[in-house]
């Protein structure tokens, strides 16, 4: 019994699943463009290539998954996008190089990591991977497979930075990842965070355990919990190795040795006095050698150190730069900068073992490859992984975007262009760490920043900048700038621009002047605000730590005196007076179940309602990874959470369509969420967006109605028109078929104009669509049965037929605004262009016919002149139509006669020994061949016959956006009169003839 | 409690849920297009087939003996090519390109395309084929929650197929080919499938890299003169 009630229990739950609910697959095909940019790219975490075909690389990234090269590094193609996007190491089985496992969650530890969800693992290459665990680890610094055994794998955890974790240390499984054992581990304090296998005898493994954490006002590099392990036995017991190494406390260390000669090893040990350590016995001792700064800047955050896989005195240390040895470490030099600059911050080199010439580099500005050794580097420019942590769009056309990245920079770039948008329109607008980057509205200016509030406002037309960051007065305390400092423009007035260190400023004159517009809107807890003493073993405050900050400004898009304000220690703020005074709401959010204190990550006032305000928050530097989105309709006074289950990632941004007020968009760490009905129901954005982009910012064009979407590891993407989101109510997505109203169609050959020829290499994105799309819905896939998609013109004549696509949910058809190209007759030597083109539909309404099945679901469509061409008035659009109707009949007509020679010719082959068969068979051939070209044999010699040249002057006209000029007109009539002549003379010819024969 | 209920019910889902095998799907699958016995009676087939693209039309007559040889005419605006693939060889006649006459098929493109020879539905043949099932999961296609079955020739080639649990069609196939020193994914969909006079199931539209072909006619068994499959020229 108790089974039956569960199966109803299941029955009745599939059921539920079966009545349509809005979900990721009915937006498939909105299909997001990756904007890139590949000429900037972002931190790569781990390169590895496989030894036996070292075409096939491997490249870990911070947020943007896995990439996968078959050449090489010609060219790459993401194979992770369906989980999570941080990556902290993959490990390859050089046995069997189609099992890899990968570890999620990136191991450089500063204020901006991301977090990973665990081990996956693929047998294929990278097709299909599978979660194997350690779901809690959060960060893995490495993973390596026995050499000799695929199922023998070793994954070293630092485990958690922002709190005490049981899951840190040293794993090994021995069964391909379905289960594991914790063979290293010292306190929840310590994770392990460097691993090393001898190639010559796998069961000798050396690990360093480190103790780190992070706060959100502070970090801590170092502990009694560090230190160097050895193990002789793969990993059954380990002994601590401590001779000739510094006094601990430890920090981060970073090893390695070398594959030809194992005993010779390196160890970068972070300790009061940092420095490089030799052992020449397998790690039993170690001599402390004097080396540069870059060897040992920085180590928790620079734990790259390699060896020539042949050559043991060839020494590799990719850090704060590149620096090379070849004396075993003795001294170092570092690369040229012959080939251009090589970006600093390196984590990731692997070396071809069968080239030991080839390098490949990951730095926090994307991949390098070397010939020589490292000394001279080539960038990569078709990774487009950079991590932004804000967008912005103008009203420009076509509109531009804006963003700054993680370590490289402020940048914009136009969201469409001739020809698509390739690496070279991207334009760089300021430097360090690039943050929020916003235009004026006045369109020649931009305000860009870079960490810790330096702000400047950058003149577009010569691209000088002015630095504008309110000073602190006599008045006031030192200012506290975040790191990630906001500056924004008003939504309801656009010439206010504000910025916010612990007060808030506005300027209305462009940063000219600034006007202190609040008290400490912080909570001003002096105990998270000891940054000098960051860092731990090694000094490091470099504004990532600044604390008890304003994070986010809003104002209402109703009420240019309404403003709010979230804060990084967790108040939520709000002015309705432009900020005479000020009321916090932090007590209210609080009661809804989001926790006090929470980092106030975006705030949103409605577009519809003053008093409705949404807002995330997140939790992530106290351990806390749930989705906090909240909503009050109070203006604050109090808060509802607003939860779903298909949350994943804490939140970044929540941004409400301006259109539809139940369409609301959420960002968080781990995707890209939508709801359609205000919040009740939400979906994962799929469409080309990797289901667990890290969503920084969230942006909805007010005229083309682009989603722009800014992640923190892939770069931009743009969803183009989300009309048809605003559309979908409950209502259509119950029904089998619906086809949407169809946008106006502008008559012309694109907005975009012609590019130059195809872009060589790089990341290139195409453009949005010309024209909109005629958008049906489909309740199902069609596995059975047609779609079929006609246009009919007032007479309801048809004009074209295309077939439509099939897909469940909504489903987009192009049409090319033309109707049927004629055909062509048979006997051509060379592809002929009429053959693929018509003249463009006059303006009008017309019928667009959708056929399902044997089903006719109607709309129309307006087709209207193109107003904004200067060039084509409306009467001359007809007369080019009129002219290209005619050169249409032209081509009709001497297709018509090369038919009926190829039907005589036919005929008369059959009995070619005839000499009166002979006899026509010449005469007619040689008028074919006035008609059209017949010789050429290479589609490089151009033969032009009359055929040719109507095709060509149809094409023209076909395609024509001016007044036609005299002579273009005045050739019509010459092919005109040529085919006249050519017709009778093929009459004549018939007549000739036709009586003497018998067919 | 209620917790505890819904928790059972996602682990009875998930057991449903893979509890199917990869023979279990496929043996769905091969009887929703007909069964096997129907598709072995096929030894050959002509296809006649058309893509239309902007208002204009490609015509495409597809002539095969099943595992023996393949030609396929394409005429475009007036002009005629060809592809032939036979066990041992291969030409291209493609004038739309520029050429002039037929081009032989690298040995490594005629090895790899062995599988375009079997007029069977894959799932049909694959065992006698030596090839290995693997049920991969559900997989989200376009908004249909598919199965995903992988199968892996002797050479260690993979297809990957997309099977619609409503109607146990494929729906989407991706076949991995190595060759000539670059590994290429050909991609094909799978629609509009009608059951035909001899009983089998058959896509009337397949989606390729450049567009829809839209099956206009499908003969079945006709005798074939064995002389197409010799390039012409």
């Amino acid at each position: 019994m108790k089974k039956i009630s569960l199966a109803i229990l299941l029955l009745a739950s599939l059921h539920a699943v079966a009545q349509t609910t809005v979900n990721s697959g009915m937006f498939g095909m909105l299909e997001a463009r990756q904007l890139g940019p590949g000429t900037m790219s972002g931190r790569i975490t781990s390169i590895v290539g496989v030894n036996s075909d070292t075409k096939v690389i491997y490249v870990g990234t911070a947020g943007g998954g896995i990439w996968k090269s078959t050449n090489a590094g010609t060219s790459f193609r993401p194979i992770f996008d369906k989980y999570c996007q941080s990556i902290g190491a993959i490990g390859i089985s050089q046995k069997k190089p189609a099992t890899i496992y990968v570890g999620t969650g990136e191991s450089n530890m500063r204020n901006s990591v991301s977090i990973g969800n665990g081990m996956y693992k693929t047998t294929d290459a990278g097709d299909n991977w599978k979660f194997i665990g350690l779901d809690s680890t959060e960060h893995i610094s490495k993973v390596i497979v026995h050499p000799n055994n695929d199922q023998i794998v070793y994954v070293a955890v630092p485990g958690p930075l922002w709190s005490d974790s049981r899951h840190r240390g040293l794993y090994k499984s021995v069964n391909g990842g379905e289960s594991w054992e914790k063979i290293l581990y010292k306190d929840e304090k310590t994770g392990c965070a460097e691993l090393l296998m001898d190639p010559k005898n796998p069961d000798i493994l050396y690990a360093a355990m480190w103790q780190f954490r992070r706060q959100p006002f502070s970090f801590n590099s170092g502990g009694e919990g560090s230190g160097m392990f050895k193990s002789t036995d793969g990993g059954a017991s380990w002994k601590e190795i401590t001779n000739g190494l510094p006094a601990k406390p430890f920090g981060r260390i970073a090893m390695a040795l070398a594959p030809s000669d194992p005993k010779k090893m390196w160890a970068i040990v972070e300790s009061k006095s940092t420095g490089l350590y030799i052992s020449e016995d397998g790690g039993e001792s170690w001599k402390n050698q004097s080396a540069t700064m870059n060897v040992c800047a920085r180590p928790f955050y620079f734990s790259t150190f390699e060896v020539d896989p042949k050559d043991a005195k060839r020494v590799y240390r990719p850090g704060y730069e590149f620096s090379y040895s070849d004396d075993g470490g003795y001294s170092f030099s570092g690369a040229s900068g012959d080939g251009g600059w090589v970006h600093s911050d390196m984590h990731a080199l692997w070396i071809n073992p069968d080239n030991t010439n080839l390098l490949y580099l990951g730095t926090d500005g994307g991949v390098y490859k070397s010939i020589d050794k490292g000394i001279t580097w080539t960038f990569t420019h078709s990774l487009p992984v950079g991590q932004f942590y804000h967008v912005a769009y103008d009203l420009q056309k076509p509109y531009r975007v804006y963003g700054g990245l993680q370590d490289n920079g402020s940048w914009m770039a136009p969201s469409a262009a001739p020809g698509g948008i390739s690496n070279a329109h991207w334009s760089r607008v300021g430097g360090g760490d690039g943050f929020w980057t916003i235009p004026d509205a006045d369109g020649q200016t931009v305000y860009s920043e870079y960490q810790g509030g330096n702000m400047s406002r950058v003149n577009l037309q010569n691209m000088k900048s002015e630095e504008i960051q309110p000073k602190q007065t006599s008045q006031e305390e030192k200012l506290r700038w975040n790191w990630n400092t906001p500056l924004v423009t008003g939504a309801k007035n656009s010439k206010n621009l504000y910025t916010g260190a612990q007060y808030l400023y506005r300027s209305v004159n462009q940063g000219r002047d600034w006007t202190r517009i609040s008290g400490d809107l912080t909570t001003n807890n002096k105990d998270k605000q000891k940054q000098e003493e960051s860092g731990g073993l090694s000094a490091d405050n470099t504004s990532a730590e600044n604390h008890c900050t304003i994070f986010t400004i809003a104002e209402s898009p109703l009420d240019a005196n309404m403003i709010w304000v979230g804060t990084d220690d967790g108040n939520i703020q709000y002015t309705t007076d432009g900020g005479k005074t000020w009321k916090n709401t932090a007590s209210a959010y609080a009661a809804a179940g989001i926790p006090a204190g929470t980092w106030v990550s975006s705030i949103e006032p409605s577009h519809f309602d003053k008093n409705t305000v949404y807002a995330t928050f997140e939790n992530h530097m106290y351990g806390d990874h749930a989705t906090y989105l909240g909503k009050s309709t109070d203006m604050g006074h109090s808060w509802t959470r607003i939860k779903h289950n298909d949350f994943t990632g804490f939140a970044h941004k929540i941004c409400e369509d301006p259109v539809n007020k139940n369409l609301l968009f959420l960002g968080t760490e781990m995707g890209l969420f939508a709801t359609l009905d205000g919040g009740n129901h939400w979906l994962r954005m799929k469409n080309n967006i990797p289901e667990y982009a890290l969503v920084r910012d969230i942006k909805i064009h007010p005229e083309t109605h682009d989603l722009i979407v800014g992640t923190h590891g892939r770069g931009i993407f743009i969803v183009d028109d989300i009309s048809v989101m605003r559309n979908l109510t409950a209502e259509i997505w119950e029904k089998d078929v619906y086809l949407f109203p169809t946008a106006a169609m502008t008559l012309n050959n694109g907005q975009y104009g012609w590019g130059g020829p195809e872009v060589s290499g790089g990341w290139w994105a195409g453009n949005p669509p010309s024209n909109p799309s005629i958008d049906y819905y489909l309740k199902e896939r069609l596995n059975t049965g047609s779609a079929e998609i006609s246009i009919y013109d007032a007479n309801h004549t048809l004009i074209q037929t295309m077939p439509g696509s099939k897909r469940k949910g909504i489903n987009k058809v192009y049409w090319n605004l033309r109707g049927l190209p004629p055909k062509v007759a048979e006997g051509s030597t060379k592809m002929d262009g009429a053959g693929f083109t018509a003249p463009m539909v006059l303006p009008g309404t017309y019928t667009i016919e959708l056929k399902i099945k044997d089903q006719i679901y109607t709309s129309k469509v307006q087709c209207v002149h193109d107003a904004d061409n200067k060039d084509l008035s409306a009467a001359d659009r007809t007369l080019v139509y009129n002219k290209a109707m005619q050169l249409q009949q032209l081509y009709n007509n001497i297709n018509a006669d090369v038919d009926t020679i190829q039907y005589y010719k036919t005929k008369l082959k059959a009995d070619s020994n005839s000499k009166v068969n002979k006899a026509m068979l010449a005469d007619i051939e040689k008028i074919r061949a006035e008609l059209m070209a017949t010789k050429q044999t290479s589609i490089f010699a151009d033969e032009e016959k009359l055929r040719e040249k109507t095709s060509k002057l149809y094409g023209s006209f076909c395609s024509m956006e001016a007044k036609p000029n005299d002579i273009q007109l005045k050739a019509i009539e010459a092919l005109d009169e040529e085919y006249k002549q050519l017709n009778k003379k093929l009459k004549a010819t018939l007549e000739k003839h036709l009586p003497k024969l018998n067919l | 409690m209620k917790k505890l209920i819904l928790s059972l019910c996602a682990v009875l889902s998930l057991q449903l849920a893979f509890a199917q095998t990869a023979d279990e799907i496929i043996n769905k699958h091969i009887i929703a297009i007909g069964g096997a016995e129907n598709w072995k009676k096929i030894n050959s087939m002509v296809m006649d087939a058309s893509i239309k693209a902007q208002g204009a039309e490609i015509k495409v007559t597809r002539t095969q003996i099943h595992n023996k040889a393949m030609r396929m005419d394409i005429a475009v605006a007036g002009m005629n090519g060809y592809q032939i693939l036979t066990q041992t060889a291969g030409w291209g006649y493609m004038p739309f390109a520029g050429q002039t006459k037929a081009e032989p098929m690298t040995a490594d493109d005629v090895k790899t395309s062995q599988d375009e020879l079997s007029l069977l539905d894959e799932f049909v043949t694959y065992k006698e084929m030596g090839k290995k099932a693997e049920y991969l999961g559900k997989d989200d296609l376009d908004g249909t929650e598919c199965l995903k079955v992988k199968l892996t020739d002797k050479d260690g080639q993979e297809t990957t197929f997309w099977i619609d649990p409503a109607t146990f069609y494929t729906i989407k196939q991706v076949q991995k080919v190595k060759a000539n020193g670059k590994e290429v994914e050909s991609v094909s969909t799978y629609s509009n499938y009608k059951k035909i006079d001899e009983g089998i199931v058959y896509p009337f539209s397949i989606g390729g890299d450049n567009g829809d072909i839209e099956i206009t006619k499908l003969t079945i068994n006709s005798t074939i003169d064995e002389s197409l499959f010799k390039p012409s020229n």
